[in-house]
């Protein structure tokens, strides 16, 4: 920690030490130099731009995902709580204004995200059980509120939507642009904010820090309270990419934001992960389909070396604990 | 192959064992003769546990010699102790809660060379194997439905068998009444007739001079010698058992003890736990020690005051106002801080740094409103208490799993140093701890029982329970069953207590 950049490199190994320590960026920048050689259009803004608003959604629930993980859970309702709380978007905004759709929005998956949260603090039960349990309630209650079918937005606000999610402020899809804010606010809550720290600590070891006089349960509740609002604001802005809110969204979402903390180098037992690591993750799982998209290379084999992707970051990290 | 010329059925000489820098056992020596049924004592921490992990492989030895009938043994694991025929009845039990009795005793032979299981037939020697011993037991229950006293005769079925040579008993009857302890005792009469030597560990210095012939004692992992027991008395063997240099270990104790006290126990009883009816004070500056053996409630009673286990009676109160303490939110909040005994499961963050460990309990001075830590402030507190309690690390970002045993003790009590606790519960202060810092330690509780804190020290180790404390406590079944004022301090007196007898 204290030794600077340039003590890093000197020490012998010094450069190899620093790699393993940061693999994350050295994996992504690799990937980003990589793709650079091998297509033109990759440095693109308008590449660039439909990564960062490819990304977005999941990146938004992936950080969700990592406060649920640093405390040793994990919340596999995510994905089907995106397609609930889009379709639940789409149905509000044709019926009250924009303002009150989106705080009943993030609201309504406060609420569901403390419902596992409750399952887990309070009742006991296994995280796995309770959010897979809700992940099928979530999905089944998208498709009963939408009928099945996609709900289209009909109001100004929601045309408003539409524009703000599909345009760009500099240069940067506004999107991206707040999914960058969610980063850099977790990052300063679990680096400077008490919060953070417990949740850690929680995570790190729980029975020491019940007797340390840490309320766990109001903790490991809130963090699934958090990870069903950020889920809210996902499915705001997937739905608004589209214009419509549809029950098939975030299909298998949980599992990619999994991976993306995972390759973020978080550890699934708790304790281990941070903000800007778990960003490099999503940034490299949309990379390596974005490249391959533009190597034309089908979906079925992508999803085979996105695996592998995930099998070598996590061998890689265990390289760097010894 | 049996050596007949071998006078000893098994033979360990020069038996050492350390884990990382503490040493648990040095050159330790015990023979045992066919048929003998042979005593091993010693107090907590002694090394008999680890010298019977060696013996059945759980451990290995660094030093030394096994023989078996004369010939040398090297169990890798317990697998291979067994296939010698050294079977062991551990304290914990270690039956599998969801199987059947009899698939509990046959577990380990399962699946040696048969693929498939005779149920019928495991089933009628299991239950002929209990009704042998004169226990009445269903061996097609569950072991879950099973008392605490069935479960332990469970444990000791599956011990005996047709090829055992050895069998290890540790501490068998403390759950037992003395009928099944007079069963067990017939029992194994019947085992030493058909050849089998029996090392028989307990507390309860009565059992050893009913049945065994020989004992042998363990003190701080060296053997004080064996002898037979019909040339020894009680006596003789806690003279054995204590009786080693007082090192200058312990700080002076100049502290003027209060007169009220600060912190009361009265009649407090657990939920779940075996503690009942508890009652005792602190004045302030004063360290009160508990001791008792292993199991007796000690550290139950800790953590029911601290609110980690529930209570079902009693009440607590700090500076003669009650407090309640359902949980360790509570007690925090009142100022009350536990060390506790298992250091690296619940009482240190190992992944996290010196200075996340020591900030956790306590965020209101170093943090705003909102929760923003001050990282100046937070930097400054533990630096200026790692400076305080001497720990060695280059800096405060070192990880916690990095340190020493010493180290890590310190940053525990770091901990609630930094919230300056009321009352201070340190559960085995030194337990795996060199002696260098163990003085540090010593000296360091003294230091805070100077400033008004109550300090309640639980303590396995006699010597330094001694050592520190102004009064001692002595837990027996979950109660405690004595109390000591400094003059009465000795060994023979915490001993006497600890299993349940009046002093001398």
């Amino acid at each position: 920690m204290a030794l600077t950049l340039k003590q890093q490199f000197s020490s012998p190994g010094g450069i190899l030490k620093f790699l393993i320590k940061h693999n994350t960026i050295f994996i992504f920048l690799l990937l980003v130099i990589f793709s650079a050689f091998i297509s033109d259009v990759f440095f693109t803004s308008v590449n660039l731009s439909n990564l960062l608003k490819q990304v977005s959604g999941i990146g938004i629930i992936s950080i969700g995902m990592l406060i649920v993980i640093l405390t040793g859970g994990i919340d596999l309702s995510v994905g089907s709580m995106v397609a609930l709380l889009a379709v639940t978007f789409a149905i509000l905004i044709n019926i009250v204004v924009l303002p009150v759709a989106i705080v009943l929005t993030i609201l309504i998956g406060f609420g569901l995200g403390s419902v596992a949260g409750y399952l887990v603090a309070y009742q006991k039960m296994a995280p796995f059980i309770a959010t897979l349990a809700l992940m099928t309630v979530a999905r089944g209650l998208g498709f009963i509120y939408s009928k099945g079918s996609p709900i289209t937005f009909k109001t100004p606000g929601g045309e408003f939507m539409s524009n703000f999610a599909n345009n760009s402020t500099l240069g940067v899809p506004n999107i991206a642009i707040v999914f960058f804010i969610i980063v850099i606010i977790a990052m300063v809550m679990l680096k400077y904010n008490v919060f953070g720290r417990l949740i850690i600590a929680i995570g790190s070891n729980e029975e020491a820090s019940r007797l340390s006089g840490i309320k766990v349960s109001k903790y490991k509740f809130l963090v699934y309270a958090i990870s069903g609002s950020l889920a809210a604001i996902a499915a705001i802005i997937v739905a608004s990419r589209t214009n419509l809110g549809s029950p098939n969204m975030g299909m298998a979402w949980e599992l990619d934001a999994i991976a993306a903390v995972v390759i973020g180098g978080a550890s699934l037992n708790g304790g281990k992960g941070s903000a800007i690591n778990t960003l490099m993750g999503v940034l490299i799982l949309g990379l390596i389909g974005n490249i391959l998209n533009l190597l034309n290379v089908p979906s079925y084999p992508q999803q085979v070396v996105k695996g592998g992707i995930i099998i070598f970051a996590v061998l890689l990290q265990r390289f760097e604990k010894k | 192959m049996q050596n007949s010329e071998s006078e000893y059925r098994l033979e360990m000489s020069g038996i050492s064992k350390s884990f990382g820098v503490v040493s648990v056992l040095e050159n330790v020596n015990l023979k045992i003769k066919h048929g003998e049924i042979h005593a091993l004592l010693g107090e907590n921490g002694a090394g008999k546990s680890t010298l019977m992990k060696i013996l059945s492989g759980v451990h290995q030895k660094d030093t030394g010699k096994v023989l078996l009938n004369g010939e040398e043994i090297n169990p890798k694991n317990t697998h291979d102790g067994q296939e010698l025929g050294i079977n062991v009845v551990y304290q914990e039990l270690s039956l599998v809660n969801d199987l059947s009795v009899a698939e509990n005793i046959y577990l380990h032979k399962l699946g040696a060379n048969k693929f498939w299981m005779n149920w019928k037939k495991i089933t009628h020697d299991a239950q002929e194997l209990i009704n042998s011993l004169g226990f009445d037991i269903d061996a097609s229950a569950i072991v879950r439905d099973l008392s605490i006293v069935q479960k332990q005769v469970v444990e000791i079925a599956k011990a005996i068998s047709e090829d055992t040579k050895i069998l290890v008993l540790d501490e068998p009857t403390t759950v037992f009444d003395p009928t099944d302890t007079q069963k067990l005792f017939d029992n194994l009469f019947k085992l030493k007739e058909r050849g089998i030597s029996i090392i028989y560990i307990s507390h309860h210095l009565e059992e050893i001079f009913k049945i065994a012939d020989t004992v042998t004692v363990l003190k701080d992992g060296v053997d004080t010698g064996s002898l037979p027991v019909s040339e020894t008395d009680t006596d003789g063997v806690i003279r054995l058992m204590i009786g080693r240099e007082l090192k200058d270990l312990y700080p002076i104790r100049d502290v003027v003890v209060g007169n009220t006290p600060i912190f009361e126990v009265k009649n407090l009883t657990a939920k779940d736990t075996l503690v009942y009816d508890v009652s005792f004070s602190v004045k302030p500056g004063e360290v009160l020690g508990v001791a008792g053996l292993g199991g007796s409630g000690r550290t139950e009673t800790a953590k029911l005051i601290f609110g980690a286990h529930k209570k079902k009676s009693g009440s607590i109160f700090l500076n003669g106002e009650e407090i309640k303490t359902k949980s360790p939110v509570d007690a925090v909040g009142h100022e009350i801080g536990l060390v506790s005994e298992n250091r690296k499961e619940e009482g240190v963050f190992l992944p996290l740094s010196i200075r996340k460990n020591i900030s956790v309990t306590n965020f209101d001075p170093i943090s705003t409103k909102l929760g923003f830590i001050k990282t100046d402030k937070e930097h400054s507190n533990v630096l200026g208490l790692m400076k305080k309690l001497n720990i060695k690390a280059p800096d405060s970002e070192v990880d916690v799993k990095n340190l020493s045993g010493g180290n890590q003790q310190k940053v525990a009590l770091a901990k609630w140093l930094s919230i300056d606790s009321k009352v201070i519960i340190i559960d085995e202060p030194t337990r795996g701890v060199d002696v260098g810092a163990k003085v540090e330690i010593y000296s360091l509780i003294n230091e805070v029982a100077k400033k008004g804190v109550a300090v309640i020290v639980i303590s396995s180790d006699m010597p330094e329970i001694m050592g520190i404390a102004d009064r001692i406590l002595v837990m027996h079944e979950g109660t405690i069953y004595g109390e000591l004022p400094k003059e009465k301090f000795s060994e023979e007196n915490i001993l006497r207590y600890s299993i349940g007898e009046p002093l001398k």
